[in-house]
């Protein structure tokens, strides 16, 4: 469902629980007063996400000395691997977590439609508000500065 | 770290940072939308939509199908595809396209009675006028301030004095 799908959007770039629930909230208030811009009924998931990608950004315009949540706070029951050969796994989500989150705002966001919340490029292409060619050149960028991260976060 | 493996990781960071919703947005959010653009299970609330809206029929289908998968989709209605809304929903795109004078004539036949239930006198010229005629007067009814709205065979409306509908009537006789 759409709603859940908005909040886990907020979540993942870094609003807390509060935070991410009136900000999808406030999504669908702004979806449902200017639904007479949308196109086409097919673009409803980009036209979405990107109504909500615009209100997380002016969320942080707004409260620029709140820290955003790590991804490490979310709370996932279960999701702790016990048996020793899943370890080095669950070791390797840790280290992704740590380091997706230490990436500036317009990677972690690219990173998180494509990726996390599964949308098509075309679809997140819509979210962020660019072309595609703009959007698969910054997630490659993203990708590049994740992999950056990610040796600088191990060798800590 | 290969991007090959980069790439399957992110997609299985997006399992491990699911979490259950509160059970309370969906209904806040519900709150929140504004009760005449709340699909309702009658034609003479979707036509109604689109009348409050102001907006021509391409648009308000469009509309209607939002509307639509937008709360049976992010609300989690019970509704199936088959029931109410939905079925609502595509005989006004069939009576937006031109397809299926019967459920065109029956939501123009709900619209009236609900106008007239409303207190309003409306003028329905007829269910034989084409859903395409931008120039064609559908029906139309007079407003508070003397003014007539008048919907013409495209859904588009248009507020006029008691001259230019005079003037509208006299160019839908002149073509018959």
């Amino acid at each position: 469902m759409y709603y859940q799908q908005i909040y886990l959007f907020m979540r993942r770039l870094g609003h807390s629980r509060q935070v991410s629930e009136d900000l999808t909230q406030e999504s669908f208030i702004q979806a449902w007063q200017h639904i007479g811009q949308l196109r086409e009924a097919k673009s409803l998931s980009g036209w979405l996400y990107r109504i909500a990608a615009n209100i997380s950004k002016l969320y942080w315009r707004r409260h620029k000395l709140k820290k955003a949540v790590s991804l490490e706070e979310f709370d996932v029951p279960g999701n702790r691997q016990s048996e020793p050969d899943n370890l080095e796994h669950s070791e390797q989500l840790t280290l992704l977590k740590k380091a997706v989150a230490q990436l500036p705002m317009k990677f972690r966001q690219v990173l998180t439609l494509h990726y996390l919340q599964h949308l098509t490029i075309a679809e997140a292409a819509e979210a962020a508000g660019i072309r595609q060619g703009t959007f698969k050149s910054r997630l490659n960028r993203a990708v590049t500065a994740l992999k950056n991260q990610i040796v600088a976060e191990s060798g800590e | 770290m290969k991007e090959e493996k980069l790439e399957k990781l992110l997609t299985e960071l997006a399992d491990a940072t699911t979490e259950p919703v509160s059970p309370g947005l969906a209904e806040a959010i519900k709150h929140q939308i504004p009760q005449p653009l709340m699909p309702s299970k009658s034609s003479t609330g979707t036509i109604n939509i689109i009348i409050d809206l102001r907006i021509n029929r391409l648009a308000a289908a469009a509309i209607i199908i939002v509307t639509t998968a937008l709360f049976l989709n992010f609300l989690g209605s019970r509704d199936s595809p088959n029931d109410g809304l939905y079925k609502e929903s595509k005989l006004l795109i069939k009576y937006c396209l031109g397809v299926g004078d019967s459920g065109r004539s029956n939501l123009l036949n709900d619209f009236e009675q609900h106008l007239i239930n409303r207190g309003t006198e409306v003028v329905c010229y007829g269910d034989s006028i084409p859903p395409d005629d931008s120039h064609a007067l559908l029906m139309h009814w007079k407003l508070a301030d003397g003014k007539y709205k008048v919907i013409f065979g495209n859904y588009r409306e248009e507020t006029v004095t008691a001259e230019e509908l005079i003037e509208l009537q006299a160019q839908m006789l002149q073509k018959k």
